[in-house]
């Protein structure tokens, strides 16, 4: 290869492309090879991973409590993935369909929480759903209970902060899908006699399902991991996936059976991602 | 496509790796107060001071004294559990930090692991304030590589204008009426070590057979703990979610002064009792001015300043002597010596009996 070809013809391509795939390669590819490697290591008696080849970090997957607790955490997934499905669909119509300063208002309203700690957040929903907090204070005060409910410490308020938190990751993708929608179509479909019914299960659902099948991902994987919620508002009675995988790099001291859980959960993402596709789903929805 | 495929796969997957980093222990760093700059304390030839030590545990306004009066740098890291701190030791280059903070287990850990070095006697001349109850431990015998910081116990925390009945034991906290009103420990070896000794059995059991009663034991309690949490017990206790508690005796204290309904009961079996204490890493860079600053926290008003921001047991008896009733009359920070020598430190175990414990943790949190 000649000097004058590769400036003209290599060289673009690795400064365009270069810095991305330096960026995937140290911050995505390699950590991941290291958990995949050190899922098979063992431990010695001091905790230190020792580079010893071992499947008992996956033999021990399969334990009976486990197997519970995936069970489990699929489930308070799935709840919050249609918790924010059915409040954020009507809610991203709203955004994609109104006037141009109320549509401002309304996104800014799922942005700026976003942009503040979830953790702050998760931690105003104890205060406000406590044996002392506002709400049971309101309902008091309204002669409507005696005694304080007990809102917190239980899977209901796991779904509830997972869901909340993951809202936005529902209603942006969902937003995306239904602006793209064709106002015309909507007339078409009323001037020929559909009802709203109709008209939402043959013309809207059909062409927003991407933005929906997105949604749904972007909202359950987080939802198997996010331990800090089960801990918080679960109380640490209920344990996520996440939790189990948190234990191990933490007071379990076991690095290689927690690399073993996150490869399950890479796993089950990529499982998810797959089926997404192959359901005709878009990967630019996604984020991409 | 295929390669579409692929950047959507990596992309899903940094949300997923996202979100487990959101809480972990993070290291925090902060500035030990004075903005003096390194370069000029190092000119001086003073060198500076790396702490590594709990969060919300050394008070700021102590280690900015130490800079005022020796002109040594300090800069301090923080963790929040031993294992932590270990790792984090382990994974650093030798020497990065000067100073660590660990538990009686974790010292004798360390201890065995070759990672600390034998503090310089001939330095602690301060050693004779601390009462002769916290010195020369099993784990650290002669004190030759720690000396004793804070301590406590994982007392019980009992809300008295909920709880009517006389709450003397551990045992008492199994009684299948107090049902989703604990707020227990977030610590396997707490927990865990809790239900042996309701049992009458030691904290460090090996033997399986033992271990299998510990576990019946333990899932009695799934229906009575109605939360996990290590990090502020004392909030659940004070907002009325939970009107019994088994936390550290500092928290306790606290929360008794939020609300004084609250008592602490130091259980009838003896109590979980720990102690926290001053080390120095082998290979330190500093370790003339970690010696000099363990000394300086052994000093009785140094104590006292620490014990005037932190409600935890005062190992120092003569800053004991200076902090006059409110902390002597309170057992929950003064906690009796009565109850620390019937107590029991947890021990390091080996890797078999500690996959056991996790797993009866693990069934018992599921």
């Amino acid at each position: 290869m000649s000097k004058h070809k590769f400036r003209a013809s290599t060289l673009p391509v690795l400064a365009t492309v270069g810095p991305v795939s330096l960026w995937l390669a140290f911050f995505v590819a390699i950590p991941l090879l290291y958990v995949l490697v050190m899922s098979f290591c063992s431990i010695d008696e001091n905790y230190n991973v020792v580079f010893q080849f071992t499947l008992a970090n996956y033999r021990n997957l399969l334990d009976v409590n486990y197997l519970q607790i995936y069970v489990q955490s699929i489930l308070i997934a799935f709840f919050a993935t249609a918790f924010c499905l059915v409040l954020g669909y009507p809610f991203a119509f709203l955004i994609s369909r109104t006037f141009q300063s109320r549509k401002t208002i309304l996104y800014m309203m799922v942005i700026i929480p976003f942009w503040t700690n979830s953790l702050i957040r998760i931690y105003g929903w104890r205060t406000f759903l406590g044996a002392s907090g506002w709400l049971n204070r309101a309902l008091t005060a309204l002669h409507l209970i005696d005694s304080p409910v007990e809102f917190l410490f239980n899977r209901g308020a796991t779904v509830l902060g997972m869901a909340y938190v993951l809202f936005p990751f529902m209603v942006l993708p969902l937003y995306t899908a239904i602006e793209k929608l064709d106002q015309s179509q909507l007339e078409v479909s009323a001037d020929l006699g559909a009802r709203g019914g109709a008209t939402f299960f043959n013309v809207v659902l059909p062409q927003t399902v991407s933005g929906v099948f997105s949604g749904c991902i972007m909202v359950f994987i987080p939802s198997l991991g996010y331990f800090y919620v089960a801990d918080i508002l679960g109380g640490g009675n209920s344990d996520v996936i996440g939790n189990l995988i948190e234990r191990q790099f933490q007071s379990g001291n076991n690095w290689p059976l927690g690399a073993a859980l996150s490869i399950i959960l890479i796993a089950v993402t990529l499982l998810l991602v797959k089926l997404y596709q192959k359901c005709g789903g878009d990967m630019q929805s996604l984020g991409v | 496509m295929k390669k579409k495929q692929m950047i959507g796969a990596l992309l899903a997957l940094s949300v997923l790796l996202g979100s487990m980093t959101a809480c972990g222990g993070k290291i925090s760093t902060t500035g030990g107060g004075s903005a003096s700059t390194g370069g000029t304390s190092a000119a001086a030839g003073k060198g500076g001071l790396n702490l590594y030590v709990w969060t919300e545990y050394v008070p700021d306004s102590v280690i900015q004294n130490f800079e005022k009066q020796t002109g040594i740098q300090v800069n301090v890291s923080t963790y929040s559990t031993n294992e932590d701190m270990l790792a984090k030791v382990k994974s650093e280059s030798e020497g990065a930090f000067d100073i660590v903070q660990p538990s009686d287990y974790m010292v004798e850990q360390m201890i065995k692991q070759g990672m600390l070095q034998k503090l310089d006697q001939s330095k602690l001349t301060n050693l004779k304030n601390i009462s002769s109850v916290f010195l020369d431990q099993s784990y650290d015998p002669g004190n030759q590589y720690s000396v004793p910081y804070l301590g406590g116990v994982a007392g019980i925390a009992v809300n008295t204008s909920k709880i009517k009945d006389q709450i003397t034991s551990y045992a008492d906290l199994f009684n299948p009426k107090y049902k989703k009103s604990i707020v227990a420990l977030d610590d396997y070896r707490a927990v865990l070590g809790m239900a042996a000794r309701s049992l009458g059995m030691s904290m460090n059991e090996t033997d399986g057979a033992k271990i299998a009663q510990i576990r019946t034991q333990a899932l009695k309690l799934k229906d009575n703990i109605k939360l996990y949490d290590s990090d502020s017990p004392k909030s659940a206790l004070i907002a009325g979610d939970c009107s019994l508690g088994f936390c550290w005796s500092g928290e306790i204290a606290l929360a008794i002064k939020e609300n004084p309904a609250i008592k602490i009961v130091f259980p009838k079996e003896g109590a979980y009792v720990f102690f926290d204490n001053w080390c120095i890493t082998k290979g330190a860079k500093n370790a003339a001015n970690a010696n000099k600053f363990i000394n300086y926290m052994m000093d009785a008003q140094t104590a006292k300043a620490v014990s005037d921001e932190f409600a935890y047991l005062q190992p120092n008896k003569a800053a004991v002597e200076l902090l006059g009733g409110s902390y002597k009359n309170n057992p929950a920070e003064n906690v009796p010596e009565d109850v620390i020598q019937k107590g029991e430190h947890v021990k390091n175990l080996d890797t078999a009996t500690l996959a056991k414990y996790n797993a009866i943790w693990t069934e018992l949190k599921k």
